[in-house]
């Protein structure tokens, strides 16, 4: 092991004390905790929906809404019945799985091309990097929710491109995220240093400055899965949604039970609540992530 | 606190003070001469001939009127500008006796020469105005222009082939083969009078073509001025905001009741509810199933029924395997709980189809209809019949982002209809689409194996029904079956109503036993409106006059 | 500064080229037709095909993309299939209503937020700090339609206290010379007209701005902080100066400074939120416009109207970078 090496093991200690710290500060925020208790739920009951539902989400009971609908919450349907006679709790549980898969997907999309945008950007610069920087541009010059309408109705609907619609818009994000902490990392000392002792181009990429530069993405990416869920729904609702409207989908629930508002509120306010309350939790770890990592609030708890 | 702190809390508080007065100062007392409506839309054109949408209709109706009418709630032929008409032996010379010192609301007159005018108008549309896009209903109809561009019909295809004035109110038009649906079709709100002068004044249909042949309307005609006989007329028109229309004072019948009329476009069905309980509005169409309770149970509000004049269906495309197999598809017939649906989700307004005619229409078959009622074990002997093992995998599609009368929800009855065939030795693959333009043109270019669809009546003709659908080859339904399309075409022919009567109940029958469509519902539609509104007579074809409208106390 | 803004302006040529492209391709990409948008079930094939012949569509890629760069160069976005009156008429009459409603959105997130996230700052750790931190958390994670269904059903149907749908009464007859209602009311001495058209506005702001007073709040906070510990400050406290001086001079003009930014940023999010709260109360804006051009296909109001709002929110940050720089001249415009 030659010095250097040495100098730069203890450089990225110190960066694995960063994140020790941050788990430390996280541990004692309450913020925080209340957040991973709601997630934890969320992914709990998302995994396990079919041992916990009282009933299968899919049967229907015209019966139940022959008077008219809908019967409110009852012994036998804790969140009452739904405009098919279906049981609204089995509905909303279930729905915590499609939105857990549509939020870590589109997520996992919108990631995964920033990363490789934004690092390529950011560690080769020059023409490619104004190149991709100015194509970034050009998508977030366009609203959001119509970029994401564009690219449905070009695909036609279906959850999974769904799912990439809402990513794709995300991508300019993490790319110019990234890029940016790349180019603060770059002047580091701990790269210099280990450029200066010829340890290649790429390997420094892989080594030293992406795990240095991934915190803020981390943050944005926790963000991002409470706004994914929120754009599903948004998109639900101008009619985009998932195609099978048997499958429980909280925002599909929502925008269905708009109908209902006045004779059955409760069929809107449940899901909307669910979503709330998951998009919540996402949004307090990564703003609790988000102080724990800040350098500049070290120290001052 | 640091005097920014301090200037943006007086703000901030300032703005709660100016929302707490605002809140006690709203209250929506409409003028008792004034009537405002919740339309779905603007209109898009307020020119009859060149538009196919109700909400255009709706106005378009309130201002022009054609040689004949309809009698308020039904589909019966009576005169309005026309006093008089009888066809020559031949059938193919029609004259027209008209109603005297009428005027149009520019002070044109109305005789021979402007009914004329109107004809030949409509025969000589230009170009861009040739696409069905624009001029659907005289396409329908009459099915052919004087000066075709590439790709329409000419001369040879018209119907119409000319217009004569003899004396001064009368007028002959003069057809190119017998028809039996051409009076009826006058009766289309499409097929108003306008006044001459205002044609040509306002430049109705000019326009400049550009170098790739796109039009741009230049006229105001259809925007700013449209110039009719009927009882209002308009007076501004803000897209997005709203449309009022005045009464006219010179009209030739009974005057409005109302001194106007204000259509206010809200999109969102559950808007115009809301709309209507706040009292923003008096009244609206087409009232979602669900909140026809809430209508009724209020002190204040009604609905109104619109007579079944509909037929929502179950469509299979025989050009997709196994829809080819008459097994499979009586399978499906017999694997749809048609009952439940129906029953469930149409509030009482629907009635199960068990033709494609609505019982209203002329030719809707009394007996002899083949039932098929929900049976799912039939259902899966059928399919074993047919050499299949269930379940059989079928691709069914549904529509989102629409209500239509015969389909209130469909996402609600494309649910139902899939448990259904489930527990029927089917296994069902959902697709959906936005209703317009993908879900049409998934279904219309035969991509779609089952899907949900249905229609609503122009006119009060079993061939805008049976002939529209099942009279000709078709992308949607993808069959070949020329017995029934010789039957159809013979019974349109059949001007003998007796004869054109029993043709039409036996294509009824066999469509029923051919099944390219499983019909499944007629639905009365609702109007909702503020209790105090009287005298709004529902049409089933929803040609309705608000002339007759006022307010009681 | 100038050749700041100079250089910005030329970066926008590239981006509006790339736009135009991507804009173009994407519309070819689209399945359907007009026609059937336009005919619903009355389409036939024929007609499907007379209209791709009527508006070019027929004619090879290149010659489309050359006809349109030329036409809209020249301020011509032409004629929507849908409404048959030309794109840039319906974009005067649509847009205002819009920035109304953006600016009454804006003025309410940044009236209330910038107060609540300096006071957490100032009271940094207390039940007031968390407080307001897990509100504006909630704020964030609250669909927009959700909220305006809520709220227009509490305000509107249930307590009547404020109308649910429209920009002004109908029965008003108030004249319009720029579009925007409130300030067409101001103007022409309508004073019933404007204050209508503010109560119209109350409850699609508070909907549409309850995202961005969350963001500006957690900004603002996040921004008090870190300057109330930089040495400037301690320096200003040590030398004696009065606090409220500290705070509006020292500490609020700093932290103005990624506020601004995040205030520009929020002008796509707007949009985005508009298309949902102008369906949910019925207001003719411009992003239900544009979400019903995608869905009916209507090219020349996609290609049209995308373009401008694009151009509008390109315009929006570079603005706002520049007023960047009039707080701060600091910092190097590079």
């Amino acid at each position: 092991m030659s010095v250097a090496h040495i100098e730069l093991v203890e450089l990225d200690e110190a960066s694995g004390g960063l994140w020790s710290e941050a788990w430390r500060r996280l541990r004692r925020n309450p913020g925080a905790i209340v957040g991973f208790g709601f997630v934890a739920l969320f992914v709990f009951v998302g995994i396990f929906a079919p041992l916990i539902s009282p009933h299968s989400p899919l049967d229907q009971n015209l019966a139940l809404i022959a008077k008219g609908c809908c019967p409110g919450p009852s012994v036998h349907h804790l969140f009452g019945i739904d405009d098919l006679g279906r049981d609204e709790f089995s509905r909303v549980l279930y729905g915590a799985r499609s939105s857990l898969i549509i939020g870590v997907v589109a997520v996992a999309v919108a990631l995964s091309a920033g990363l490789v945008i934004g690092g390529v950007a950011g560690y080769v610069g020059g023409i490619i990097d104004s190149a991709l920087m100015r194509m970034m541009d050009v998508m977030l010059a366009i609203p959001g929710l119509l970029f994401a309408i564009g690219i449905v109705a070009m695909l036609g609907p279906s959850l999974l491109h769904i799912m990439i619609a809402i990513g794709v818009t995300n991508i300019p994000i993490f790319a110019r995220l990234l890029r940016g902490s790349i180019l603060a990392q770059r002047e580091n000392d701990f790269v210099l240093a280990a450029r200066s002792v010829g340890v290649p181009r790429h390997s420094i990429l892989v080594s030293h400055i992406l795990p240095n530069a991934i915190s803020p993405v981390i943050v944005q990416g926790t963000l991002a899965l409470a706004t994914a869920i929120i754009d599903v729904a948004g998109l639900s609702f101008l009619g985009l949604g998932d195609p099978n409207p048997a499958r429980p989908e909280w925002g599909q629930m929502l925008t269905n039970s708009n109908a209902y508002l006045q004779n059955a509120p409760f069929l809107a306010i449940i899901p909307g609540l669910a979503i709330v309350v998951s998009a919540l939790g996402f949004n307090l770890i990564g703003d609790a992530l988000r102080e724990a990592l800040d350098p500049k609030l070290r120290g001052r708890d | 606190m640091s005097k920014f702190l301090r200037v943006s809390f007086v703000l901030a508080i300032a703005a709660l003070v100016t929302v707490a007065a605002a809140l006690g100062a709203v209250g929506h007392k409409a003028a008792s001469d004034t009537l405002v409506f919740g339309a779905a839309s603007d209109p898009v054109i307020i020119d009859g001939p060149l538009v196919s949408d109700g909400e255009s209709l709706r106005v378009i109706d309130q201002i022009f009127e054609g040689l004949v009418g309809l009698k308020p709630g039904t589909t019966v032929i009576v005169p309005k500008l026309a006093v008089s008409w009888s066809a020559s032996k031949s059938g193919l010379a029609w004259t027209f006796k008209l109603r005297q010192n009428v005027k149009f609301q520019d002070g044109t007159p109305f005789n021979g020469q402007a009914v004329c005018a109107n004809f030949d108008r409509w025969y000589s549309f230009p170009g861009p105005l040739q696409t069905d896009a624009v001029t659907y209903y005289w396409n329908t109809v009459f099915g052919g222009f004087k000066h075709p561009a590439q790709g329409s019909p000419g001369p040879d295809k018209s119907l119409y082939k000319g217009c004569k004035v003899v004396g001064k109110y009368s007028a002959r038009i003069i057809l190119s083969r017998r028809s039996s649906s051409f009076l009826g079709a006058l009766a289309l709100t499409n097929f108003g009078m306008a006044s001459p002068t205002a044609l040509k004044k306002y430049q109705a249909d000019a326009g400049t073509v550009d170098s790739d042949g796109v039009f741009h309307p230049t006229g105001t005609f259809g925007t700013k001025n449209p110039i009719g006989t009927g009882p209002y007329m308009l007076k501004s028109w803000k897209v997005g905001d709203k449309l009022e229309i005045d009464a006219n004072p010179t009209y030739w019948g009974p005057k409005a009741k109302l001194k106007r009329i204000i259509f206010r476009a809200i999109p969102d069905n559950a808007a115009r509810l809301q709309a209507l309980q706040t009292g923003e509005i008096q009244g609206y169409d087409l009232v979602a199933p669900q909140d026809i309770a809430t209508v009724k149970n209020s002190s204040k509000l009604k609905t109104l029924d619109r007579p079944a004049f509909n037929v929502g269906y179950v469509g299979m495309n025989q050009s997709i395997p196994p829809m080819n197999n008459i097994l499979v598809r009586q399978a499906v017939a017999y694997g749809l709980d048609r009952k439940s649906v129906v029953d469930s989700f149409y509030a009482g307004r629907g009635q199960v189809a068990d033709q494609f005619l609505p019982p209203l229409v002329v030719g809707f078959a009394k007996k002899g209809v083949p039932q098929y009622t929900y049976n799912p074990a039939k259902s899966i002997a059928l399919l074993k019949q047919a050499g299949l093992t269930p379940p059989v995998k079928i691709d069914f599609w549904y529509p989102t982002s629409v209500s239509r009368p015969y389909m209130p929800d469909p996402s609600r009855n494309f649910q139902a209809f899939s448990a259904s065939l489930s527990k029927a030795g089917f296994e069902v693959v959902p697709h959906s689409a936005p209703w317009r333009p993908d879900y049409l043109g998934a279904t219309q270019s035969g991509k779609a194996q089952v899907f949900l669809l249905g229609w609503t009546g122009d006119f009060g003709d079993p061939a805008n029904f049976l002939n529209v659908h099942f009279g000709a080859k078709s992308d949607l339904f993808g069959f070949d079956n020329p017995k029934l399309f010789a039957l159809l075409t013979q019974a349109d022919s059949e001007t003998d109503i007796e004869k054109r009567t029993a043709l039409y109940q036996q294509a009824s029958i066999d469509v029923m036993k051919f099944l390219p469509v499983v019909p499944y519902v007629h639905s009365k539609p609702a109007l909702a409106f503020q209790k105090n509104v009287r005298g709004y007579v529902p049409s089933p074809v929803s040609l309705e006059s608000f002339a007759t409208v006022s307010y009681s106390n | 500064m100038l050749r700041f803004i100079v250089r910005r302006l030329l970066l926008l040529v590239p981006i509006l080229i790339g736009l135009s492209i991507l804009i173009f391709l994407w519309i070819r990409a689209l399945p359907g037709s007009p026609a059937q948008a336009l005919l619903g079930e009355r389409a036939t094939p024929a007609a499907i095909v007379q209209i791709r012949h009527q508006y070019g569509l027929d004619k090879p890629l290149y010659v489309q993309y050359l006809r349109y760069v030329d036409t809209t160069v020249h301020g011509n976005f032409g004629t929507s299939i849908v409404s048959r009156r030309p794109v840039t008429t319906e974009l005067r009459e649509r847009f205002p209503a819009t920035v109304e409603l953006s600016v009454a959105a804006m003025l309410f997130a940044i009236m209330f937020g910038i107060p609540l996230g300096f006071l957490a700052a100032k009271r940094y750790g207390t039940v007031f700090d968390h407080a307001s931190l897990v509100g504006s958390l909630i704020g964030v994670s609250t669909p927009i339609f959700f909220l305006a269904l809520i709220l227009k059903y509490v305000f509107a149907v249930r307590l009547g206290w404020l109308p649910s749908i429209g920009r002004q009464d109908v029965l008003l007859d108030t004249p319009h010379p720029t579009n925007f209602y409130v300030l067409d009311g101001i103007v022409t001495g309508h004073w019933v007209a404007a204050w209508d058209a503010v109560k119209h506005l109350i409850l699609p702001a508070l909907a549409l701005g309850s995202i961005p007073l969350a963001i500006i709040a957690r900004i603002t906070r996040a921004a008090a902080l870190d300057v109330q510990n930089e040495d400037y400050v301690r320096t200003a406290r040590a030398k004696g100066l009065p606090p409220h001086t500290v705070d509006s001079r020292h500490i609020f003009r700093n932290a103005m400074l990624p506020v601004s930014t995040i205030i520009g940023l929020q002008t796509g999010l707007l949009l985005s939120g508009a298309v949902l709260t102008e369906t949910v109360f019925a207001l003719p804006g411009i992003g239900s416009w544009l979400a019903n051009a995608i869905f009916n296909r209507d090219y020349p109001v996609i290609q049209g109207g995308i373009l401008f709002t694009a151009l509008v929110f390109v315009t929006v940050n570079l603005l706002v970078d520049i007023s960047y720089g009039i707080i701060n001249p600091r910092i190097r415009l590079s």
